[in-house]
């Protein structure tokens, strides 16, 4: 049986809309920082943490006592936090008699516990009677107040498992949700496991209903897989089944979907990222989506559910449990209370022992005792609540004096106000730093220089390069430049001996143009001897019987391995890095090439293959035939020469043997005339138009606002991370290069810019670069803080002379960096001088027990648009993202726009990323290192089975159980005319929807009208620009 | 006969395991729960000392049975107290089946103390949780970890010290108990062991693991905390000066 079209697209659909909050999860090959709340961006940015914590039970803002830290250490605007709390009160009914703006302030700045929910069962009559410390009075709680509660927890959509849950104390949903997760390792799984899931080619759901069906356990447990599954053969079609099953009724299906995605939301956001991934070998290999998924859990809750009705009489299905709680109310209600975590301590044993008998005569007689418990215990509590709050704001006697009704309205106004005060405290947090940021910032126009710099360094704009371009900048002649780390050059990468492109450019760009790194002087049969060995010891561990003889013969050289590692991970690195081969020097193939070029080489590559299939097939070596041979073969394989060949005469083949072969080279070395279209295609995607090249150095040069004055060096530095055994070693790298290491890019937009015909068609632009300019990729490693030159040996020699005063230079920068950044990981007794600082930054790169081996983009809080002169003389403390730009140069916007296009949305992603994972690390980070496994080599879970941890680390983000990144959202500071920088912003729309819906802070300084314009509760506001006075110290000026 | 019944009543033998429990669940005060699991036993012991015929060989199915039966009760129970009490009484009747093959009787109060003194640690732990949640209930209030590190770390211990892990006396105890047993015997005595185990596994989990719901709790203080650590040291310590003759 097989559903009608019409409903299974229906199905499609809804599952495809009911996955929309859920955010993409890449695989951590390649970290993408992202907002969690990606799919809710549409929406204020108050409204959809409010809905991320129904979805994902995260929360949205820090509790109140690290925000009262945060007001002890001076970090929080208490003006603004009071302004927030007046017009708070201003929209609220008010109390008589009470000093409500008081009241509040104290409860946000001397209360730590909140009050929390209202209280079920008490109401403001008995908080009344508890405050004034009299008995409570008397009074019935009825039945439908029982089931009223106990619908409550009942909502549309909310998956049947999950009441049952609360209900019985089953445990459904975790034995689904483990069930399920063992079916994903199972399926996408890349590589890690040495046996594979069989007929995965089918797809997830295929793959999955015919491994199930012949599934001995799941049947020995009772879970019949196999009845639901003959229900009908396609997952829309399952889903369709299990739904009426359960009966839920059609309206409510898109809420349970939604509730059933969002529960492993982790390998939900996988399969919907690798859905939509058409590049990615796996998805196109092993296909999958989140209809498969849906199908899956949607029938192991079915078979559960069944199992546990049969065996423990638990509901069904929706009726089943309906009647029950209509026909049990005082049972399910004191079900309700104690599987729900909600009973009264003290009666737990009582009412656990109660609803076990399952005798309705012993729970009836319980839950009056229990209701008069509870009712009193909240009464009491809430009461106790009040009082301590009065006490603190010295007006117990008001409190005392007011009526029942106040006593409601006050109730309700304090859970009102403690729902709304995250953003308040965020609020006052943000303006505080905002304040400070602004007020130092240098909008004097920049003196002009008496003779060009000695170098010119173009950092990425990530918030690591703010502290090496400070110390740069102070140890010598140096200028530094921010740009978005992929030197906006988009490209498609195929490295040395690499079958596979990699994208480097941010995830929101797709490159249309490969570079191909080619080997110099290098033998294609070279394979380095360790490598080898390395492959060797590899599979050893990997299969499924030799790691039992492996341990006995060679474990010794395991433990060596490990013994070096832990004790002396530095030397011990430094030595086996020497026993691997050198990468060797490469050139990156950056033209495009011609017809007649991209023709030549498929010809020369159909050449070997044909010789390789002579010497295969034949044994026919290359020395008995002639080039006219192999030319004709390669003709008669494309269909150009029907004739004998000549090599069918010389080797005496006959005409059916000469056919075969040639049927195989058009069939196995693919010589055939579809093949070579195809890769035609392909050679047509390699490298960049002189336009193009063109385009790239201009747009680069002009966004910084570097259109003369270049310095002999000018140079390009790309940035990664290092770190041994850390899953997460790609969310230290460049964002903007797709989570990797920015030295291509650097090479590319070097190598283009110093050639000669690149900087003819500039200087007809009018950006003349000086003939003695030379273009200098080198590598920022943020781990380390080294900084390093590549392409040294295409270096002209005029400029070799200056190359140690470059390098020293450089050197001295990288250990005065690890020194501040040293300071901040280890403590400043560890770190000690720059030069053991740079020794320690070394061996935290290298310590395979380091969990923390830099902060990478911890503690993020700004993005500064402008020039350098604007920032040079602060100290960012590594928080903020600098791009450069001169607004001078870009008279229509355009350039502005690309950088809030693309850079500022990155910066953006990975702020959020950051402040949710600082927020509630449990939920929206990854949790604690220490307890992570490798998944499939895509990503990690917490244990041995969880759902796929997203988001940062806890080591990433908090230090000592505490944020070390103070969670704000990000503050864009654009230098530049208002009317320019706001004509920019409104012409980048998802920019402005970010800005108008609270995502990220927008700030813009005008240097010409010294002038301040934030962007605030929905409107532009204009402020006086504050002078920073006389000369201050660079550490008072400390943000 | 009568005094071995009477004895029974000390030395908890099912169904007259009820009196014992039953007394424990009747008093409130923690340190009178824990005094009566210390001193209970001892009287049972006493008692057989006057007993003028040795242990029958049909109370050794009778002990472990009882034992078995206490030790799967403990499977289902969350109140630390009662706990408490059902891991008491679960080892204590395996003093008979030692007492069956004639020991001295020194040895017998000896068996009974290691028994009796992590429960009664637990009868005293139960009080500041009690005091701070309500109840000393397992599962309502998890993660204690993460909040009580103090009172986590003393409670785990403890509960290692009622299931019989080594180092503690209890373990000791139990092989001695384990030669004088016949290989049905020791069997059942090591499946008991095995169920004590999970128990506690059980135990800890539901108080020590999990989410932390109670940030702004108290932890135990630090004179406690040694107090605590103090009696479970010198436990081990005696145990191991004191058993060392029975391996």
């Amino acid at each position: 049986m097989s559903l009608a079209l019409g409903r299974r697209l229906k199905i499609r659909a809804m599952v495809h809309v009911a996955g929309e909050p859920i955010p993409f999860f890449w695989p951590m090959r390649t970290f993408i920082h992202h907002n969690p709340l990606y799919g809710l961006e549409h929406q204020p940015f108050e409204k959809a943490v409010a809905q991320g914590a129904r979805l994902f039970h995260g929360r949205g803002f820090l509790p109140r006592p690290l925000q009262q830290r945060y007001l002890i250490e001076g970090k929080v605007d208490v003006s603004v936090l009071a302004d927030q709390v007046a017009r708070f009160i201003a929209g609220q009914p008010g109390v008589p008699g009470l000093d409500l703006h008081r009241l509040l302030m104290t409860l946000l700045t001397e209360i730590t516990e909140p009050f929390g929910a209202p209280p079920p069962l008490a109401n403001a009559r008995d908080i009344h009677a508890a405050v004034a410390g009299l008995a409570l009075p008397a009074r019935e709680i009825g039945e439908a107040t029982l089931v009223a509660q106990v619908g409550a927890d009942m909502l549309p959509g909310r998956p049947l498992y999950a009441i049952v849950d609360a209900l019985f104390g089953t445990e459904i949903g975790a034995t689904l949700d483990e069930l399920v997760i063992k079916s994903c390792l199972d399926f996408f799984d890349e590589g890690q496991s040495v046996w594979q899931m069989p007929g995965r080619e089918h797809g997830l759901f295929a793959a999955w209903s015919a491994v199930a069906r012949r599934n001995l356990r799941l049947f020995i447990r009772g879970l019949h897989i196999k009845r639901i599954l003959a229900a009908d053969d396609t997952p829309e079609g399952i889903i369709s089944h299990v739904m009426d099953e359960l009966g839920v009724p059609e309206d409510d299906w898109m809420n349970c979907f939604t509730c059933e995605l969002t529960r492993l939301h982790g390998w939900a956001g996988f399969i919907r990222w690798r859905a939509g991934a058409k590049h990615y070998h796996w998805s196109r290999h092993y296909p999958a989506d989140l209809v498969d998924y849906l199908a899956i859990r949607l029938v192991l809750g079915l078979a559960l559910l069944r199992e546990h009705a049969q065996r423990k009489g638990t509901p069904a299905n929706a009726a089943d449990l309906a009647r029950f709680v209509e026909g049990h109310p005082a049972e399910a209600y004191l079900r309700h209370e104690f599987h729900g975590g909600r009973v009264l301590p003290e009666m737990a044993h009582a009412v656990e022992d109660a609803i076990a008998s399952g005798r309705a005569a012993r729970i009836a007689r319980l839950l009056p005792q229990y209701l008069a418990r509870k009712r009193e215990h909240e009464a009491r509590r809430h009461a106790h609540q009040l009082l301590k709050l009065a006490g603190r704001a010295g007006i117990v006697d008001v409190l005392q004096r007011l009526a029942e009704e106040d006593i409601a309205r006050l109730g309700v106004l304090i859970g009102r106000f403690e729902q709304e005060e995250g953003r308040m405290w965020l609020c006052a947090q943000e303006a505080r730093y905002m304040d400070r940021l602004l007020a130092n910032l240098n909008l004097e126009p920049p003196s002009q220089r008496e003779k060009r710099p000695f170098a010119q360094v173009m950092f990425c704009i990530d918030v690591r390069s703010e502290r090496i371009r400070r110390h740069l900048e102070k140890v010598g002649d140096y200028q530094t430049f921010g740009i978005a780390g992929f030197f906006g050059v988009p490209v498609s990468f195929i490295g040395l001996d690499k079958g596979s492109e990699l994208h480097l450019c941010p995830v929101v760009v797709s490159p249309k143009n490969v570079v191909l790194e080619l080997g110099i002087a290098r033998s294609a049969n070279e394979q380095a001897f360790v490598s080898a060995l390395e492959q060797v010891f590899h599979e050893l561990k990997a299969s499924v019987l030799s790691p039992f003889i492996t341990v006995e013969a060679i474990g010794l050289l395991f433990g060596l391995d490990m013994f070096g590692k832990s004790l002396a991970p530095l030397a011990y690195n430094r030595w086996r890095q020497r026993l691997h081969q050198d990468k060797p020097d490469s050139r990156l193939l950056l033209d495009k090439l011609s017809r007649e070029q991209a023709e030549s080489i498929i010809r020369a590559l159909q050449r070997a293959m044909i010789v390789k299939a002579l010497g295969r097939d034949l044994g026919i070596p290359r020395e008995a035939i002639t080039d006219e041979m192999i030319r004709e073969l390669r003709e008669s394989a494309l269909g150009n020469h029907a004739e004998p060949t000549g090599f069918a005469h010389a080797f005496r083949l006959d005409a059916q043997a000469e056919a075969r072969f040639i049927e195989r080279l058009r069939s196995v070395y693919r010589i055939n005339r579809g093949y070579a279209q195809i890769q035609l295609e392909r050679l047509g995607r390699i490298g960049f138009t002189l336009d193009e090249q063109v385009h790239f150095v201009s747009q680069a040069l002009r966004s910084i606002g570097l259109t003369e004055g270049f310095s002999r060096f000018v140079l390009l530095s790309g940035h990664g991370s290092t770190s041994e055994n850390n899953p997460y070693e790609s969310a230290l790298d460049c964002g903007a290069c797709g989570g990797n290491h920015g030295i291509t890019n650097a090479r590319v937009l070097a190598q283009i810019a110093n050639k000669p015909a690149v900087r003819a068609r500039l200087r007809e632009q009018g950006v003349a670069i000086p003939d003695d300019t030379w273009f200098v990729p080198a590598f920022h490693n943020t781990t380390t803080d080294e900084l390093r030159l590549y392409d040294l040996d295409l270096l002209p020699s005029s400029h070799l002379v200056y190359l140690e005063r470059l390098s020293n230079g450089l050197e001295a920068a990288s250990r005065l960096c690890a020194a501040e950044r040293m300071g901040t990981l280890e403590g400043a007794a560890r770190s000690g001088d720059p030069a053991s600082a740079y020794r320690l930054a070394r061996r935290n790169a290298m310590d395979w027990s380091q969990v923390r081996p830099e902060w990478g983009l911890a503690r993020n809080a700004a993005f500064v648009i402008g020039r350098r002169h604007v920032t040079r003389q602060l100290d960012l403390e590594g928080r903020a993202f600098l791009n450069s730009y001169d607004y001078r140069c870009d008279p229509k916007g355009r350039l502005l726009e690309n950088i809030l296009a693309g850079p500022l949305v990155v910066g953006q992603w990975i702020n959020m990323e950051h402040y949710f994972s600082a927020v509630d690390n449990d939920h929206y980070g990854s949790g604690s290192k220490v307890y992570h496994n490798i998944a499939g080599r895509f990503g990690v879970m917490t244990g041995n089975l969880s759902d796929l941890r997203t988001g940062l680390p806890a080591q990433t983000v908090l230090k000592d159980g505490a944020p070390y990144h103070e969670p704000l959202r990000l503050l864009t500071v654009i230098e530049a005319p208002f009317a320019h920088a706001r004509g920019a912003i409104e012409g980048v729309v998802a920019v402005r929807n970010l800005m108008r819906n609270g995502w990220l802070r927008m700030a813009v300084v005008d240097p010409e009208a010294h002038a301040v314009h934030v962007f605030e509760d929905g409107t532009w506001s204009q402020r006086p620009l504050q002078v920073v006075g006389g000369v201050t110290e660079e550490k008072e000026l400390a943000l | 006969m009568t005094l071995l019944l009477i004895a029974a009543l000390f030395l908890p033998l099912f169904p007259l395991s009820f009196v014992f429990n039953g007394a424990l669940a009747q008093l409130r005060h923690p340190a009178a729960r824990s005094a009566l699991l210390l001193l209970w036993p001892q009287i049972g012991v006493g008692l057989l000392q006057f007993a003028p015929q040795p242990v029958p060989q049909y109370f050794v199915p009778w002990a472990l049975l009882t034992a078995g039966v206490y030790a799967l009760r403990l499977l289902t129970v969350r109140d630390m107290g009662r706990w408490a009490g059902f891991v008491a009484t679960s080892g204590l009747a395996l003093a008979w089946a030692l007492a069956s093959g004639g020991p001295d009787i020194a040895d017998l109060h000896l068996f009974a103390f290691w028994f009796s003194v992590p429960p009664a640690l637990m009868a005293l732990l139960a009080a500041p949780l009690t005091r701070r949640f309500g109840a000393a209930y397992a599962g309502l209030q998890g993660g204690l970890m993460g909040c009580l590190p103090r009172m986590s770390g003393v409670l785990a211990v403890t509960v290692l010290a009622a299931v019989a892990t080594p180092p503690f006396p209890g373990f000791f105890a139990l092989l001695r108990l384990l030669r004088a047993l016949d290989w049905a015997g020791a069997v059942g005595g090591l499946a008991i062991w095995l169920v004590w185990g999970w128990a506690g596994t059980k135990l800890l989990q539901g108080f020590i693991f999990g989410a932390d719901h109670a940030h702004s709790v108290r932890d135990i203080g630090r004179a406690s905390t040694l107090a605590y650590t103090g009696v479970l040291g010198a436990f081990v310590a005696a145990g191991l000066y004191l058993t060392g003759g029975g391996l």
